[in-house]
């Protein structure tokens, strides 16, 4: 039997595109390694979908969002993008497009919501009451991932016509029984990394366990003195500086950057963003400018890129930006040493426990002398410092 | 015995406080931090940004504030004003309240022992000398 799969990616964003620098498109965010939308495309081809068709909402407003999306994507996935006027337009077409192509079922599942159906369940269901349409649901709330007859395409078309709120004909319900994440906002995109890490889902991170409930994935750099506390991941092309801390299930999303002694603690650390130098990032989801704090429940824009930064998104431009500051930290460094303050130079230990009080050195009977010189040569790093006098 | 006379400053931070605004803001303070024992409250209700600059700026108060033996207290934080304090680790260094009332009168709220049972002490009718 031809079951292709079809994935709508719309709506809800990280950030606001009237205020934010950038957003994004929810079900296109890494989480632990990969966006809602490529675990969904993996999900579906793990049930034998050979062919899936993605269409992703487009718009000149997310500056930053076509690159997060565009490079995030199930790479084996047809991937189509739409205006958000033409979306649900582009979307029909594709789905035309699969039912031309023999398909006999599609199944369509908008993110939004990440969820883990057991697709084989739904097209068994489908099958046994002879639907047209069947629909999932969690409790009383319909969830928006059917099963659709390729042939029925005006039962099709008035779904995707009404934006998937009705269906032209009766719509069974199935419940789902898998896990389900609303990814309505950034607390849920939280609870989704922390699921992923805690393996509350079926979906693991995209790394190497380098440790147990430590991942790494390929070409992520931490450099000596940081320090990762399970569970925690860190994505592809990441780096940690020195002295940064990720711990309690943070995680640091692909090409991202946590500066030198900065703490990250319960995070998650958006793709291309820059964390800056001895911070204290912790309960929040920060990148694009941002950081949304889920204990204060506020999400507050950042503009200073000492603390928060957008990294170049193309390899290219990351060399570039790497390649000056290379030229710009070699006269900074000749500039410092030329016209900053020189440190006084702090006495030596040894030498200043060494000299003789000037008044203990005009009293009668004191010895400055040790009792055994011999020991004195065989360990000369000892110090022996006492508080009062020299009894 | 007067035990606090010295006045308490309130003073309302502005809505984004840059390198240029927090240079201009601590030119407006000087004259308050260089005094005896200051006490001041910076009111942070307005302000919707604050960068490195302007976290800096508050320290330097702080710190000039406790090299003549006085404090500079935070109060009315904005949600903006409090996660990049929260970010940048210098919110445990300052003393926060919800008002700038509350601010001020914690001023007088603290008083060593030694100061306490002296007012008291003076509050107290004296005891009737024996005959």
């Amino acid at each position: 039997m031809d079951i292709r799969g079809l994935l709508l990616v719309n709506g809800e964003t990280i950030g606001t595109p009237d205020q934010a620098p950038a957003s994004a498109l929810m079900g296109a965010m890494d989480v632990a390694g990969k966006s809602a939308l490529e675990r969904m495309a993996e999900r579906m081809r793990q049930f034998g979908m050979a062919s899936i068709s993605t269409v992703v909402e487009t718009g000149p407003s997310f500056v930053v969002r076509d690159g997060v999306v565009r490079d995030g994507h199930a790479r084996d996935t047809n991937f189509i993008t739409a205006t958000p006027e033409r979306f649900w337009r582009v979307a029909e077409a594709a789905f035309n497009e699969m039912a031309q192509g023999g398909a006999e079922l599609v199944v369509l599942v908008r993110l939004g919501a990440y969820t883990e159906p057991d697709f084989e369940r739904l097209v068994q269901f489908h099958l046994d009451r002879g639907a047209r349409v069947t629909q999932m649901s969690l409790g009383a709330e319909r969830l928006e991932i059917f099963c659709i007859s390729a042939s029925r395409r005006n039962d099709a078309a008035s779904l995707f016509r009404t934006q998937l709120a009705r269906c032209r004909s009766d719509c069974p319900l199935l419940q789902l029984d898998g896990y389900f994440n609303s990814l309505a906002g950034p607390r849920e995109l939280r609870q989704f990394a922390i699921d992923i890490l805690t393996r509350k889902t079926h979906t693991a991170p995209a790394g190497d366990e380098a440790r147990p409930g430590v991942w790494i994935a390929s070409g992520a750099l931490v450099e000596k003195g940081a320090r990762i506390l399970a569970p925690a991941f860190v994505g592809a092309g990441a780096r940690l500086r020195s002295g940064a801390v990720i711990t309690r299930c943070s995680s640091i999303e692909r090409h991202a950057e946590v500066d030198c002694g900065t703490i990250v603690e319960n995070s998650t650390v958006l793709p291309f963003s820059y964390v800056g130098a001895g911070l204290d990032l912790g309960h929040s989801v920060a990148g694009m400018g941002r950081v949304a704090n889920l204990r204060r429940d506020v999400d507050v824009a950042i503009p200073d890129p000492k603390l928060m930064d957008l990294m170049p998104a193309t390899s290219g431009k990351r060399f570039l930006a790497a390649a000056a500051e290379m030229l710009i930290y070699l006269p900074r460094l000749v500039w410092q040493s030329a016209f900053t303050k020189a440190k006084t130079p702090e006495p030596a230990l040894q030498a200043t426990l060494r000299q003789v009080s000037p008044i203990a050195g005009e009293a009668d009977d004191f010895e400055t002398t040790p009792r055994k010189p011999e020991a004195a040569q065989e360990f000369p790093n000892m110090v022996v410092a006492r508080r009062y006098g020299h009894q | 015995m007067d035990i606090n006379s010295r006045p308490v400053v309130v003073k309302r931070m502005p809505e984004r406080v840059n390198a240029r605004s927090a240079r201009e803001f601590l030119h407006d303070v000087r004259p308050f931090l260089n005094a005896d024992r200051p006490q001041l409250v910076f009111d942070l209700s307005q302000v919707v940004q604050l960068d490195a600059a302007g976290v800096e700026m508050l320290l330097r108060c702080m710190s000039e504030a406790h090299k003549r033996d006085g404090d500079v207290k935070l109060a009315s934080l904005s949600d903006q004003a409090a996660v990049v304090l929260e970010l940048t680790r210098t919110e445990r260094l300052f003393e926060i309240y919800e008002t700038s009332t509350e601010a001020a009168r914690s001023f007088s709220g603290f008083l060593p022992n030694a100061m306490r049972q002296q007012l008291l002490h003076n509050k107290r009718p004296s005891p009737p000398v024996a005959a």
